[in-house]
C-alpha cells in the first residue's frame, strides 16, 4: 500500500513537471493559468510524497469526504476482482472499437450475464433482448444518435 | 401584480399549457435518469418543436422539463453512484454510501424532497428577486466572480479531510482538476495546451466522460470486488418508513436545506456558475454546519445531510438562473443560453417588458418551476419503493447495465470512442485516488469551474491588471476565502480544547 501511495505522488509531481515543462515554452497569456495551478500543485505533491516516505504512521485521512472501498474481502481476491471487472471494461471499449456501439451492447450484456454474472439462459436472453430494443428506440430511432461503425465493418465496407 | 400572479398560474393550468408541461416532464425525467443526456442538450433538441406554441405553452413545455431533470438525476446519482446529470454529482458522495448501508430508500426521500422545497424556494427568489436583483448583478464584475469560484474550491477542499494532510491532498486534487480543465484550445489566444497532438483532445475534455468516470467506475469495481448488491447483506430496509425518514430528515434539517437553497438561488443568479457549482457549494456548506471534527467525519460515510444540501440547491438554482435571464437577458448557464432563444422565438424581449407587459408570463414560468416538481415528487415517491429495491438486487446482475448506462452517456458526449477511453483513464486515476485516500470532489470541482476560472483570471488582469485584488468586494471574498480555508484548523483546536483526550 506504501508503495502504491507513494507511486501516486510520483504520478502527480510527473503531471505537475511536464505541465510546467510544457507552459514555459507558451506566450504570457497561455502560461499563466497552466503555471498559476501546476506549480502550487508540485509543491503539494512533493510535500506529500515526503511526508509519505519519512512520515510516521500515513493514514488514510483526507479523504473524509469520500467513498470507503470494502475492506471485507481477502486482498487477494478483490485484487483479482478489480482486475477482471476493468478487463471486462476494455473489451467493451476494444469491441466498440471493432464492431460498433450498437452490436456491442447486446454481445457485452449477454456474455457478462452469462459468463460473468451466471445467470440462467432465459434471463440472459430476455435480459439482452431488452436492452437492445431500449437501447435500439431510444438512441438510434428517437434520439438519433450517430455512432461510428466499427473499423471491422469499415474494412468489409458494410 | 397580484393579478399578473394569479393570471400566471391560469396560463399553466390551461389544459394545453398544463398538457405540455406534463409530456416535458415525463421527457425531463427519462433524460435526467440517463446519464450523458443532459437537460441543456434536450432543451436544444425541444426548441424546434415550440414554434407553433403559445408563450405560456413553449415555458411550461421547456421548464418543465427542466427542472425535472435536476430532481431525478439525484435518483441514479444515489442508488448506482452515477450522477443522472452533472448536477446531480455531489449527491453521489453521501447517497450512495447511503444505499450502500441499506438507506436507499432515505436517500431517495430526502433528496426528492429536498428537491422539492429547493424547487419552490428558487421559484420564489424568482417571484422576490426580480426587482432588487439588478443592482447585486451588476455590482459583480469578473474580479468578484473569479473570486467567488475561488472560495467554492476552497470549501470544499478545505474540508476534504482532517488535518494539514487532508487539506495538503484537497488542495492537491483541487488543483489537478482545475489543470485538467486547461487542456484544449486557449480561449482568448487560440493556442493549443496539452493537447499531445491527440485532435480530439483540442476542444478540452468533455464534462460528461471525465464526471462518470470519476464517480460511476471506482463505485462498480467496489460493488463487483463485493459480490453482494449494492445494499451489501445487511437486513433489508423497510423502503416505506425509510422514505418517510429521509422525507422527515428534510424538515428536521430544515434551515440547512433553506440556506441550501439560498445558495443555490444565488451561484444561479451568477452568470456562468451555474449547477455544477451550486451543489458543491451546498455540500460544503452542510460538512460546515456540522458541529464538530467528529460529526464531519459522518460525511461521505452516508451522512443524510448530504443528500440533502445538493438536493435543495441543484433545484433552487433553476429559480436563480431565470432571474438574470428573465431580466436582463443574460443567462446564468447553458441551458438559460437555450432558453434565451426561446424567448426570441416567442418574440419576447427579456428585461424590462419581462417584468411589465409580460409580468403573468414571467409569473407563469414561476409556477411551472412550482408544479412541474410537485408533480414529479408525488409521482416519485410512490414509485420510490421499487426503485430502491433495485440496491437490492445482486451486484453481478446489475452491473452489466450500469457499465451500459456509464459509457452510453460517456459516448453522447461527442459521439466517439475516445470518450469511452477518457472515461476509463479517469475511471482509473479515480479508483487509485479513491484507494490511497485522494478525495475527489475538490477535483471535480476544480475541473467544472476551470474554464470559469481562468477566462475570469484573464479579464481580471486585462482590465485592471493586479489592482482588482484592491477592490472591496475582493477584499471581502479574500477574507471570507481565508475563514474557510482556517475553518476545520479553528474546529480542530476547540474540539481538542474541548476535549483533552482527544488531543
Amino acid at each position: 500500500m506504501r508503495k502504491g501511495r507513494v507511486l501516486f505522488c510520483i504520478f502527480l509531481i510527473a503531471v505537475a513537471a511536464y505541465a510546467i515543462h510544457s507552459a514555459l515554452g507558451w506566450s504570457f497569456k497561455t502560461r499563466l493559468f497552466p503555471l498559476s495551478v501546476s506549480i502550487p500543485l508540485l509543491v503539494l505533491a512533493t510535500i506529500q510524497l515526503l511526508q509519505v516516505i519519512f512520515g510516521k504512521g500515513e493514514t488514510d485521512e483526507g479523504a473524509g469526504l469520500d467513498l470507503d472501498f470494502s475492506s471485507d474481502v481477502p486482498p487477494e481476491v478483490a485484487r483479482r476482482r478489480v482486475i477482471n471487472t476493468f478487463s471486462w471494461i476494455i473489451a467493451f471499449i476494444v469491441s466498440v472499437y471493432l464492431i460498433g456501439f450498437p452490436l456491442t451492447v447486446p454481445l457485452f450484456i449477454f456474455f457478462y450475464l452469462k459468463f460473468q454474472s451466471e445467470v440462467s439462459w432465459l434471463y440472459t436472453i430476455a435480459a439482452t433482448a431488452i436492452t437492445w430494443g431500449f437501447f435500439y428506440t431510444l438512441f438510434q430511432w428517437l434520439v438519433h444518435i450517430q455512432f461510428e461503425p466499427g473499423v471491422i465493418q469499415t474494412w468489409l465496407d458494410l | 401584480m397580484f393579478d399578473a400572479f394569479i393570471d400566471g398560474l391560469f396560463l399553466v393550468l390551461q389544459w394545453k399549457a398544463f398538457s405540455l408541461m406534463l409530456v416535458g416532464m415525463s421527457l425531463g425525467f427519462c433524460v435526467g435518469l440517463l446519464p450523458g443526456i443532459g437537460g441543456a442538450a434536450t432543451l436544444a433538441l425541444m426548441i424546434p418543436f415550440i414554434f407553433k406554441m403559445s408563450p405560456a405553452e413553449a415555458f411550461a413545455f421547456l421548464l418543465g422539463m427542466h427542472s425535472v431533470a435536476a430532481t431525478t438525476g439525484d435518483i441514479t446519482s444515489v442508488l448506482f453512484g452515477v450522477p443522472g446529470e452533472a448536477i446531480s454529482a455531489a449527491t453521489v458522495v453521501d447517497g450512495y454510501p447511503m444505499a450502500k448501508k441499506g438507506e436507499a430508500g432515505r436517500a431517495l426521500g430526502a433528496a426528492l424532497m429536498s428537491s422539492l422545497l429547493g424547487a419552490l424556494i428558487g421559484a420564489v427568489a424568482l417571484a422576490l428577486a426580480i426587482p432588487i436583483v439588478r443592482p447585486l448583478v451588476l455590482t459583480f464584475g469578473s474580479p468578484e466572480l473569479f473570486m467567488l469560484s475561488v472560495i467554492g474550491i476552497s470549501c470544499i477542499t478545505s474540508l476534504s479531510g482532517a488535518g494539514a494532510r487532508g487539506q495538503i491532498k484537497g488542495f492537491a486534487m483541487g488543483l489537478l482538476g482545475l489543470l485538467v480543465s486547461t487542456i484544449g484550445q486557449e480561449r482568448q489566444s487560440g493556442s493549443l495546451r496539452f493537447d499531445m497532438g491527440i485532435m480530439y483532445l483540442w476542444e478540452g475534455l468533455d464534462f460528461v466522460p471525465v464526471l462518470v468516470g470519476i464517480f460511476a467506475l471506482p463505485e462498480i469495481i467496489d460493488l463487483a470486488v463485493r459480490g453482494t448488491s449494492i445494499a451489501g447483506e445487511g437486513p433489508a430496509e423497510n423502503l416505506r418508513s425509510g422514505v418517510m425518514e429521509g422525507i422527515k430528515d428534510t424538515f428536521r434539517h430544515f434551515w440547512l436545506v433553506f440556506r441550501c437553497s439560498v445558495i443555490g438561488v444565488f451561484v444561479g443568479i451568477m452568470p456562468g456558475a451555474g449547477g455544477g457549482v451550486a451543489q458543491w457549494m451546498a455540500y460544503a456548506h452542510s460538512v460546515q454546519s456540522a458541529k464538530d471534527s467528529k460529526d464531519r467525519e459522518r460525511f461521505g460515510k452516508g451522512d443524510v445531510r448530504g443528500v440533502l444540501g445538493p438536493g435543495a440547491a441543484n433545484n433552487s438554482k433553476e429559480g436563480g438562473e431565470l432571474i438574470p435571464t428573465v431580466a436582463f437577458g443574460v443567462p446564468g448557464s447553458g441551458a438559460m443560453a437555450i432558453l434565451l432563444s426561446g424567448f426570441l422565438i416567442m418574440g419576447l424581449v427579456p428585461g424590462p417588458d419581462m417584468l411589465t407587459k409580460h409580468l403573468s408570463i414571467t409569473f407563469s414560468m414561476v409556477w411551472t418551476l412550482a408544479i412541474a416538481n410537485i408533480i414529479t415528487v408525488l409521482l416519485c415517491l410512490t414509485v420510490l419503493d421499487q426503485l430502491a429495491k433495485i440496491t437490492n438486487v445482486r451486484g453481478g446482475w446489475i452491473i452489466p447495465f450500469v457499465l451500459l448506462l456509464v459509457f452510453v452517456g460517456s459516448y453522447t458526449a461527442n459521439g466517439q470512442i475516445a470518450d469511452l477511453i477518457v472515461t476509463l483513464i479517469f475511471g482509473m486515476i479515480s479508483y487509485f485516488m479513491v484507494l490511497f485516500g485522494w478525495p475527489r470532489p475538490p477535483f471535480v470541482l476544480g475541473f467544472v469551474l476551470g474554464k470559469v476560472i481562468e477566462t475570469y483570471l484573464f479579464i481580471s488582469m486585462s482590465r485592471y491588471g493586479f489592482t482588482w485584488l484592491k477592490h472591496p468586494i475582493v477584499v471581502l471574498l479574500i477574507i471570507l476565502m481565508l475563514v474557510v480555508i482556517a475553518y476545520p484548523y479553528i474546529q480542530q483546536r476547540r474540539d481538542r480544547s474541548g476535549n483533552p483526550a482527544d488531543a
